[in-house]
């Protein structure tokens, strides 16, 4: 902690370069295969972002997330449909007012599932993904049901067509970065982390454990709401069982977990190596059948050699190497402690 | 009326098979509080390995367990120790991932080896069936509940009518204190996975014949059987066993009298109003810590 | 198109394609090798019905090869994985098309991956024949590169099932029909059809279910059709459901005079293996059959076999729409006189196309029009044979169906 005020100006500089190449990156790499492929991780950095605001600051997992993703995706083709616009720019003006229609489910959904925890959490979430998929599926009249949900199409040329999306996706992943340091230097932030660590003793102490948690959620499920509007606005076209799926919801987990729950940097870090990794292996390898097995291997050896995640295992070391005197062993080896939380 | 009535004789044979698939997932979350997401591959690899020796035996695909039943137990104890074991750490939270990855690398394995073609086993009396009253009971079905019945039987005997069963249900009410009093919770552990693989083995059987599947059948397994075993409580037999039996019948009257689109929706409703009611699920014990 | 003496083996339905294809057999020069691409699901929901299509198209490519190629471009096929994902074929697209520079795309497996795919290689200008994306969300987006290459719009499918049940002598005519399919765009258009046609000819609903499309345990409904007690069944299925819903029959000793379904019963051995000598009688509306003796098909089915053992029996609905889109292809490059997507694009839009499934045409959304529409294959003696309509059947159709053994 010494040279803390270097560490600072290096983190912002780190900062500013790597908003300066992802800017850059539709200009670098214009070519449609990479820009999609930019679009889509980029969209599961907004993902995994969003998702961290609850599940790395507070330890709830939420394994329900899609239902959110979905529910926007839906929310912004319907008023899309409803007010007749057509393909262009216009639509994603509207990605707010899905994502406010996402707010206001997350709400309600969030009041009853937070009254569970740990692993009865997760699976009131999943049972609330299904039933927004069932609803989706069965409310035939209002969504189209198993005949799916076409958005309007742009006429923006092939070479052209991803690159909005990605600075929208980009947008939005920026937003929630944004949003999670915020939270992170403030006393709701510090709240959500006492709930993470001992949410009994957080509330003897005075949090408002279920204010905070409620509202982590919201703002969680609000950010992957607009995402997932970006997305069905992108592929132009949803179905209930691809849009609510859970897959979705476990990939945006994977990513978190991989890079460091709770921190600032690892979904970013997560959805960076995953979402391109798991693209490239299904097209390239695909077609033989094992690319489920590598990708399984992959990911096993990850978990298995770096348990808390990229970001706080490599910081360790950094630090190791750092004190070279003091032994290592005398660090706490739990992920929960807030020192940990505050890694960029 | 009669339908109804057939509706809850039918959730009740098939609700058997879930019971014995979801009685191994809550063993081994009770074990080892982790959440093994891999379950519904595991049965389907059971599925898988029983269509294997079938083919290769023509033995009726019942007795193929004889085989597959200690083979995914030496195999289950393999992936705990490998897998399972090393994580020391944020158990539940980790074990969800590792799981789900073993998942994954089934399903590829399966579609390499088996392609991703549907299959299903056949046993010759599959059609024939007995009357009782308006409708029919299949042999099949009748057997694979007995011998789910059978086996979860038998999972309760050695939970409580052995010294190995004491140990395993004293790691459950808790663990440290199960190492403090000297038992073995590593070696406990990998036999409960063992068990918990076999009992897959054992429902992927029953499964496999009254279901046609392929190497993608996991997922919804899964969903299934983790809801079933959350409103049942985790870690509890009991809980689960009856919790199957809730969802099946729940499903097969709503898909009777309102309609099968809102079936599962039905369980939904019921799922989480019961945890409203009771957070810990049907027979759960109130857990107080933290994930 | 060069035709050499290969051709010969080809049987009749080869010779057709050098002189009926087009009269410019026009590159007669061989150009360089060209790669087709294709997004085709080996992993997920539609690996089955993805791994027929990649063997109907390999099957294709390599008679066209043994016959000189593409307008004499040997054709190498590309296939990626999809994993029945979004997300997975709108990238494969793109690389296909941006990346590995294909030539030419063909279509992936169902309606629900098609449309997001169809968007996409509409922005590249590509033609999109495709085998398998037929549900009326499919033809209303205002695109003009995708043709559907089968006999019928999906919710035409069952439409010569009805006519032949109203076509039948007032006292065989079945009073009352069942009707149970799944929610999904493939299935439920064509059941919610039939079932308006039949109730209009005065023909009684005795049940009619919608259920969700990844529903399990189908036995309750199964059962539910059986204590109808209705005189025929028709069923928007799968493959699982479709073997659910006759083992509960069985089971039940319940004898339909007519059973139909939408899919499984064209799903060769998948379907057979597990009901033995109980498919017979069940029908299934086709565009293909081993046995029909449309353009080609005698080959198609010799080689396929010879290909990929097993018996006719054995091959999938989905190989021959599969090859049925390399056909089309075939015929619209002779008469474009190029591989073109532009050109192509237009060939496609006018002319009339000889397939194993029959000879068809598209209108400007890419439905198909004008065709001899779906056939009625009925299980009889352990095959799927045409049966109806009596212009092109190979037998005489089983009804009522015997009872199950």
């Amino acid at each position: 902690m010494r040279s803390l005020p270097r560490l600072r100006l290096i983190q912002g500089a780190g900062v500013v370069a790597v908003f300066a190449v992802a800017i850059a990156v539709p200009a670098l790499a214009p070519d449609p295969a990479t820009t999609n492929i930019a679009v889509f991780t980029m969209m599961y950095i907004g993902l995994a972002t969003a998702w961290n605001i609850m599940g790395g600051y507070t330890g709830y997992i939420s394994l329900g997330h899609a239902g959110f993703f979905g529910f926007g995706a839906y929310a912004l083709g319907l008023l899309l449909a409803r007010f007749g616009v057509a393909g262009g720019y216009p639509p994603f003006l509207l990605v707010p007012v899905a994502g406010l229609l996402t707010a206001v489910l997350a709400l309600a959904i969030g009041w009853f599932a937070l009254r569970t925890r740990a692993a009865t959490f997760v699976i009131v979430t999943i049972a609330f993904m299904f039933m927004l998929q069932l609803l989706a599926e069965n409310l035939v009249g209002i969504t189209g049901g198993g005949g799916g949900l076409s958005f309007p199409i742009p006429n923006w040329s092939g070479d052209f067509f991803n690159t909005p999306y990605y600075y929208v996706m980009l947008l939005l992943a920026t937003v929630g970065l944004g949003a999670s340091w915020l939270i992170r230097h403030s006393k709701f932030g510090l709240g959500l982390l006492a709930i993470r660590d001992d949410e009994d003793k957080a509330l003897a102490v005075g949090v408002p454990t279920r204010a905070f948690k409620l509202t982590a959620f919201v703002i969680s499920a609000t950010l992957v709401g607009m995402i997932g509007g970006v997305y069905g606005y992108y592929v132009t076209y949803i179905y209930p069982q691809f849009v609510v799926d859970p897959l979705i919801g476990i990939s945006m987990v994977l990513m978190v977990f991989l890079g460091g729950l709770g921190t600032l940097s690892g979904p970013v870090l997560g959805a960076l190596i995953l979402e391109p990794a798991q693209l490239w292996l299904a097209y390239n390898f695909g077609a033989s059948r094992l690319y489920l097995v590598f990708y399984a291997a992959v990911f096993l050896g990850v978990i298995l050699l770096l348990p808390r995640g990229i970001v706080p295992s490599a910081l360790d070391l950094l630090e190791r190497w750092r004190n070279r005197t003091g032994p290592p062993a005398s660090r706490p080896a739990t992920p929960a402690t807030p020192a940990k939380a505050v890694a960029p | 009326m009669t339908l109804v009535l057939e509706a809850i004789v039918l959730g009740i044979l098939t609700g058997g098979v879930y019971a014995l698939m979801a009685s191994g997932l809550t063993l081994i979350f009770g074990v080892m509080r982790i959440i093994n997401v891999g379950h519904g591959a595991l049965v389907v690899l059971g599925a898988y390995l029983s269509f294997a020796v079938w083919r290769a035996l023509h033995i009726d695909p019942f007795l193929t367990l004889v085989i597959t039943m200690p083979v995914m137990f030496v195999l289950g104890i393999v992936l705990q120790v490998v897998f399972i074991r090393p994580l020391k750490t944020d158990r539940e939270g980790l074990s969800v991932l590792v799981t789900y990855a073993i998942a994954l690398g089934i399903e590829g394995l399966l579609g390499f080896f088996f392609t991703s073609n549907y299959v299903q086993l056949r046993v010759w009396y599959a059609d024939s069936s007995f009357p009782i009253g308006s409708f029919r009971i299949t042999y099949v079905y009748l057997y694979g509940f007995l011998l789910c019945l059978a086996i979860l039987a038998a999972i309760f005997l050695m939970l409580y009518r052995t010294t190995f069963g004491a140990s395993i249900r004293a790691t459950m009410l808790n663990r440290t204190a199960a190492q403090l009093i000297g038992i073995d919770v590593d070696r406990v552990s990998a036999i409960a996975f063992g068990i918990g693989m076999a009992t897959a083995a054992a429902g992927g059987v029953v499964f496999g014949i009254t279901n046609a599947f392929n190497p993608g059948s996991h997922y919804d397994l899964i969903s299934r059987l983790l809801t079933i075993i959350v409103l049942g409580g985790l870690g509890s037999l009991r809980g689960a066993i009856i919790a199957a039996l809730v969802m099946l019948v729940s499903e097969d009257i709503t898909s009777v009298l309102i309609s099968p689109v809102w079936a599962s929706f039905v369980f939904f409703v019921i799922l989480v109003l019961v945890l409203l009611v009771r957070p810990q699920g049907l027979y759960g014990v109130r857990v107080r810590d933290r994930l | 198109m060069r035709r050499p003496i290969t051709a010969a083996m080809a049987g009749l339905g080869l010779a057709l394609v050098a002189c009926g294809g087009s009269g410019g057999t026009a590159t007669s020069s061989p150009g360089a090798p060209i790669t087709i691409g294709v997004s085709v699901s080996l992993s997920g929901d539609f690996s089955g019905d993805g791994k027929a299509l990649e063997q109907g198209y390999d099957l294709w490519a390599q008679d066209i090869n043994k016959n000189g190629g593409l307008l004499g471009h040997q054709v190498t096929m590309k296939y990626v994985d999809d994993a029945s994902s979004t997300q997975q074929v709108v990238t494969n697209y793109q690389n296909l098309i941006t990346v590995d520079k294909v030539q030419l795309v063909f279509g992936p497996f169902s309606s629900l991956l098609t449309i997001p795919a169809s968007t996409v290689v509409a922005r590249y200008g590509y033609a999109f024949p495709e085998p398998a994306g037929g549900g009326p969300s499919v033809f209303n987006r205002g695109l003009t590169n995708l043709f559907f290459v089968q006999p019928a719009a999906v919710e035409d499918n069952l439409v010569s099932y009805t006519k032949f049940l109203i076509g039948l002598p007032a006292d065989q005519r079945p009073a009352s029909v069942a009707y149970a399919t799944q929610d999904d765009p493939f299935t439920q258009p064509q059941v919610d059809k039939a079932k308006s046609l039949l109730e209009a000819a005065g023909v009684k609903t005795a049940y009619y279910k919608v259920y969700p499309a990844e529903t399990t345990d189908f036995t309750p409904i199964a059962l539910q059709v059986a204590s109808s007690n209705a005189d025929a069944v028709i069923l928007g299925t799968q493959l699982p459901d479709a073997l659910a819903f006759v083992q509960t029959f069985i089971q039940q000793h319940y004898n339909p005079k007519s059973v139909i379904e939408t899919t499984g019963p064209d799903q060769g051995s998948q379907f057979s293996g597990p009901l033995a000598a109980n498919t017979e009688g069940i029908m299934v509306p086709a565009g293909w059959t081993a046995n029909a003796t449309a353009y080609g098909n005698g080959t198609f089915v010799s080689e396929f076999i010879a290909k990929y053992g097993g018996t006719a029996a054995d091959i999938s609905g989905d190989s021959a729409e599969a090859y049925s889109v390399g056909q089309v292809t075939a015929q619209a490059a002779a008469n474009a006189g190029s591989i073109d997507n532009a050109k192509l694009i237009a060939a496609m839009h006018s002319g009339t196309f000889q397939t194993i499934q029959g000879p068809m045409s598209f209108d400007s959304t890419g439905k198909p029009q004008g065709g001899v529409g779906v056939y009625i294959e009925q299980w009889q003696s352990g095959q799927a044979i045409f049966v109806y309509p009596p212009s092109v059947a190979a037998a005489k159709p089983e009804y009522p169906k015997n009872n199950w053994q």
